[in-house]
Formats: structure tokens, C-alpha cells, sequence
């Protein structure tokens, strides 16, 4: 456990829980870092897939957007505890979680990466023309979610606090699970999936729960989303934004989980920076995405050695 | 009988003539997988330049026909250099870097086509109007040009890679380019020539159904995945797969509207493509184990 916890990650939470405190944080940067730490946090838990075990997700945004819906349509309702709406949200993502990790999860590499895109697109399409959500206005103006009795998420600051929660814990689990034996079988499985097999891993059983484990946190961020925006809307769950959050991980470096954080608050930035000066701010995320890949592959924070690659890829 | 002729035969038609683009757009898709291991996010978008680009030849010069001549050169152009400058260096890596640096790829050409040619809709004049009497109803011309352009396309395509030197030359290097280098052949000329030429092929698909459809920068997004879904079902880098996987989609799609709601079809499509991965992942016809 001694390894889970680090004095670094620690010290860094610390000063973001200061970070409001600081005289130009208006509600505007406020939001702005609500948005910079979730998505930070949702990139980590891609990060658990992609960086540790392999797996290309191309539908995280399905398991985000669930969430967002599952606590919208509560809120909708008048049922206004973040905690009813946190448990309604990990339930309906794990069901949904549940078929795609189990089907997804037999196949490998490029077949992964579209099957969890198309039960993504299936999704959205569900919720884009299903005139009970909205159709694709999604559902609007719900209210702020409340934390014990009347003690109401309504204001940036307690929305900004209730993300760095959320951060620090999915931080934590991830931590915990990469430095222990379950986490050492992934990274085995991500370098060499038959050996793993034959060494007697139970790989599929691993890949599932890998695959639960990031979709669940990532559906509990979405969850939390409503509360900042009021809204949960289909485009949330677009395949285009399950590659922002693919991004996200590679701007940090793959299999670093810090990197992922950095990822997700430099995509967030960058593209309010950007979209501030001119409207082409996805030019730019595309360009710095290809660089990323072309010069940088091991992203802003990587450490980790180069996936190795072997030279004309053959058929096999 | 009247029910045939009025409803079933025209959507038939439709959907052989839809099937027909979407084999060329998967062809490339599948010839570049079976080539670089990388399934393209880009294609949707070199798809969507070519529609733009045949608009602005034919608004610049009038014709149809040389935009359908220019409008793939261009974007074959386009597609050579894009390989050239960022597929090449990562053919030693992980294919999965190349399916994310293809979706950068697709972010730029997406939003560079919004900045140029604005975001809204746009229509095409086909270059010829009326329609044919066929079988008992009347069919639009221009979709009947298209069902034939498509076809003959395909079939040069296929006579391409079985009776010329160069299309053996791409299929040597989809089975063992390591071999095909070791005999002294230019592989990287290979790979950058076919690129261009799938490049072109979409581009080619792009105009030629521009003027049925509508053209905006996000058009590509939406038939990118029934291409992969094509791709899929025929069997990864199998050239004839996806050609009859095309036909097969572009048919269920068009049958289906006729019992169900479009977003009904696309899930049921969807449902398709989940099933054959599930059950048979190497599609239609593909080579057993690939990736499986």
C-alpha cells in the first residue's frame, strides 16, 4: 500500500484544494477547472485501458454520457441526492458496462476498439431520438443536486470541491490497482496477452474487469456533470468525444496515470485558450494530437518504454 | 404488384446504388488496413474533400465531368503527402498510433473544410436530369449514371489488382511487405501510391454522391462508420468482402427505412456489425485468425 500512496500526488492535491483561494480564481476559472480535473480524471480511467492493458476504447463517451443521463433524469424528477443519483448512475453504467466489457473483451486491438465504438453509437442514437430524453436537446435546467438535507451543489465552488473528491478517490483506486499483482497482470497481458494465457491468467476475466472498473469511474464523472452544466445532452456520448478523451490520455503519456490528469487539464485549457482567439481551436487539438503521436509518444509525462513494434506489419 | 413497382423496386435500386459507392469508399479502407494495419478515421473526411473539391471546380469551371477528373487528382494529391509526412515514420510502431494519429488527421481536414467552405449545407447540381422508364416505374438519370460509374469503377478496380503489375505489387505487400522489400521492390512507394490511390477513391465516392445527398464538413463522420462496419463485415482487408458487404449494407439500409424508422435502421445496423463481430470477426471472407 506504502507504494500506492505517494507524498508527490498528495502535495499536489493539497494545492489544488488551494487553488481557490487564489484572488483571480472567478467562477469563470472555476468552472473552467471543474471542467479541467474531470476530464483529467475520466482520462485517467482511459488511462487504466489504453496505457495499462492495451485496449483502444473508442465508446468511453457512451459510459460518460450514461452517467450524465442516469443523474439528469433523477435531478429532473425531483430527486435531488447526489448520492441516489451517484448509485442510479454506477447501476445503469455497470449494466451497460457489464454487455459491452463482456463481448468487447474477447477480441483484441482494432476489433476492441470498434465494438466499443459501435455499442457507443448505439447509445446515442437510443438517446438522440428518444423524445423521453429530450431527442437531441437532451434534457435541460435540472437542478443543482444536494449533498445532506438542504445543503444544495449550487455554486462553482462546492461543484469545483465535489469534482477534487472525485479526482482524489479515482486517483487513489487507480493507484491502488496498478501497483498490485492485478495490476502487473495487465501490463503482462498488454505485452504479451498469450503468454499471459499460458501462464494460466484468466486473460478475458481481467480485461472485464479492467474495462468495468475504468467504465464505472468514467460513469461516475459523468454523473457529476449535470450538477456543473444542468444539462445532459446526446452529444456528450458522440464517438468524436471518446476520441478527445483518447487525446486527453496520449497529450499526458500513456500508463502514467498522472500524465492522463495533466492530459485532460492541458486539453481543457488549450482549447478554451484557443477557442478564445480563433474558432478553428480543433485545427490546432488535431495538429498538437499528431504531434503528440508522431514526436512525443510517450506524451507530456511519459515515462514508460515505447510499445514495441515490429517492422512491416505481416498479416498475422 | 403496384406495391413492388412503387415502393420495393425504387428502394432496391437505391440500394444498390448507395452499396456501390460505399464498396468504393471501403475498398480503399480495406486495401490501406490490409496494407499499414491502420483502419483510417480519416477517410470519412478525404471522402467529404472531395465533394468540396469537385464544388469548387465546377463553380469555378462549370463541369461536372472535369470536377469528377480533378476532385480525386486533388485529394489523391493530398492523401500522398499526408502519408508521406505522418503515416511513413510510425509504420514501425504499434498500429494503434496510427489509428489515433489518422483521427488528429481527420480533426484537421474536418475543421480546415469548415474554415474554408463554411458549415452549412450544400447542394450539387447533378449534370444531367430526368429519368429513364425502367421495369415499370421511372428512375432519375443521374442515380442510374452513378450505379454504373460505380460499377465500372469496381470492376477496374478488380481488374487492377488481378492483370496489372502494379496492382500484384500492392497485393504482394499486404500479404508480406517485408518479402516484397527483401526482392527489391520500393515498399514505401507502395504504401504511399496505394494511399493516394484510396484517397482518390473516396474522393471519387464523395462528388459522385454529393449530388443526392447533401455536402457539409461533418459528412464524412456519418459514413465513415458505416464504411468500417462494411470493412468489418466483409472481412478485414478482404477487397472482395467489402465490396459485397457494401451491396449488402447499402441494401438492408435502404429495405429497412421502408419497415422502420431511420434511427431504427442504424441501430439495427449497428446490431449486425455487433453480431459478426461477435460470432465470425474475420467477416464475410476473411483470412481466419486476423486479429482475431
Amino acid at each position: 500500500m506504502n507504494r500506492a500512496l505517494s507524498w508527490r500526488a498528495l502535495i499536489v492535491w493539497a494545492l489544488l484544494a488551494l487553488l481557490p483561494a487564489l484572488p483571480f480564481m472567478s467562477k469563470f476559472y472555476l468552472l473552467l477547472a471543474f471542467d479541467a480535473l474531470l476530464f483529467g480524471a475520466i482520462a485517467m480511467s482511459l488511462d487504466l485501458l489504453m496505457g495499462y492493458t492495451g485496449l483502444v476504447s473508442f465508446g468511453h463517451a457512451a459510459f460518460f454520457g450514461l452517467g450524465a443521463y442516469a443523474s439528469a433524469v433523477l435531478l429532473e424528477r425531483g430527486v435531488l441526492s447526489v448520492w441516489t443519483c451517484l448509485a442510479f448512475a454506477i447501476l445503469v453504467v455497470g449494466l451497460y458496462a457489464l454487455v459491452v466489457s463482456f463481448f468487447s473483451t474477447a477480441r483484441r486491438g482494432i476489433y476492441f476498439a470498434l465494438l466499443t465504438l459501435i455499442f457507443a453509437e448505439v447509445v446515442y442514437t437510443f438517446f438522440r431520438y428518444t423524445q423521453t430524453f429530450g431527442g437531441s436537446d437532451g434534457i435541460q435546467g435540472v437542478p443543482p443536486p444536494r449533498l445532506i438535507g438542504e445543503f444544495a451543489i449550487d455554486t462553482p465552488l462546492r461543484n469545483y470541491y465535489m469534482v477534487l473528491v472525485y479526482l482524489g478517490l479515482a486517483y487513489l483506486v487507480c493507484r491502488v490497482l496498478v501497483t498490485s499483482h492485478f495490476g502487473r497482470v495487465l501490463v503482462a497481458i498488454r505485452e504479451n496477452e498469450d503468454r499471459a494465457r499460458f501462464l494460466g491468467y484468466n486473460v478475458q476475466r481481467y480485461k472485464m474487469a479492467v474495462c468495468m472498473i475504468s467504465a464505472l469511474l468514467t460513469g461516475v464523472g459523468g454523473a457529476l456533470y449535470p450538477g456543473r452544466s444542468a444539462f445532459a445532452t446526446p452529444d456528450l456520448m458522440l464517438w468524436t468525444v471518446s476520441g478527445e478523451f483518447i487525446i486527453m490520455v496520449m497529450i499526458g503519456g500513456l500508463g502514467t496515470l498522472a500524465g492522463p490528469v495533466v492530459g485532460g487539464v492541458f486539453f481543457v485549457l488549450l482549447q478554451e485558450k484557443v477557442s478564445s482567439y480563433v474558432d478553428w481551436y480543433f485545427i490546432v487539438i488535431g495538429l498538437v494530437l499528431i504531434f503528440i503521436v508522431l514526436f512525443m509518444p510517450k506524451g507530456l509525462l511519459g515515462i514508460r518504454e515505447l510499445l514495441g513494434g515490429r517492422r512491416w506489419r505481416t498479416t498475422a | 404488384m403496384d406495391y413492388v413497382v412503387a415502393v420495393l423496386l425504387p428502394q432496391l435500386l437505391h440500394g444498390l446504388v448507395f452499396g456501390a459507392a460505399l464498396g468504393l469508399l471501403a475498398l480503399g479502407l480495406t486495401v490501406i488496413f490490409g496494407l499499414l494495419g491502420v483502419m483510417n478515421f480519416a477517410h470519412g473526411e478525404l471522402y467529404m474533400l472531395g465533394a468540396y473539391a469537385g464544388i469548387a471546380v465546377v463553380s469555378l469551371t462549370h463541369s461536372f465531368w472535369l470536377a469528377l477528373l480533378v476532385a480525386p487528382l486533388a485529394v489523391g494529391a493530398i492523401g500522398a503527402v499526408t502519408e508521406v509526412t505522418t503515416l511513413r515514420p510510425l509504420y514501425r510502431r504499434e498500429p494503434l498510433y496510427g489509428l489515433i494519429l489518422t483521427f488528429g488527421l481527420a480533426l484537421v481536414f474536418r475543421e480546415g473544410a469548415r474554415q474554408i467552405w463554411g458549415g452549412d449545407m450544400r447542394r450539387i447540381l447533378p449534370p444531367f436530369t430526368g429519368s429513364t422508364p425502367l421495369l415499370g416505374m421511372t428512375y432519375p438519370n443521374y442515380r442510374l449514371f452513378l450505379l454504373a460509374a460505380s460499377s465500372v469503377l469496381l470492376l477496374a478496380i478488380w481488374l487492377f489488382f488481378t492483370r496489372t503489375r502494379a496492382g500484384i505489387l500492392v497485393r504482394a505487400a499486404v500479404q508480406d511487405a517485408e518479402m516484397l522489400d527483401g526482392l527489391g521492390v520500393n515498399v514505401p512507394r507502395v504504401f504511399t501510391l496505394t494511399f493516394a490511390g484510396s484517397a482518390a477513391l473516396a474522393a471519387l465516392a464523395g462528388l459522385l454522391l454529393a449530388p443526392v445527398f447533401t455536402v457539409y464538413p461533418q459528412m464524412g463522420v456519418e459514413m465513415i462508420l458505416l464504411a468500417f462496419i462494411v470493412v468489418i463485415l466483409g472481412g478485414m482487408g478482404s477487397m472482395g468482402g467489402s465490396v459485397i458487404a457494401a451491396f449488402v449494407i447499402g441494401l438492408a439500409q435502404s429495405l429497412l427505412t421502408l419497415w422502420m424508422n431511420p434511427q431504427r435502421v442504424a441501430i439495427a445496423i449497428f446490431a449486425i456489425m455487433i453480431v459478426v463481430l461477435i460470432v465470425r470477426p474475420r467477416g464475410f471472407f476473411g483470412r481466419e485468425g486476423v486479429l482475431e
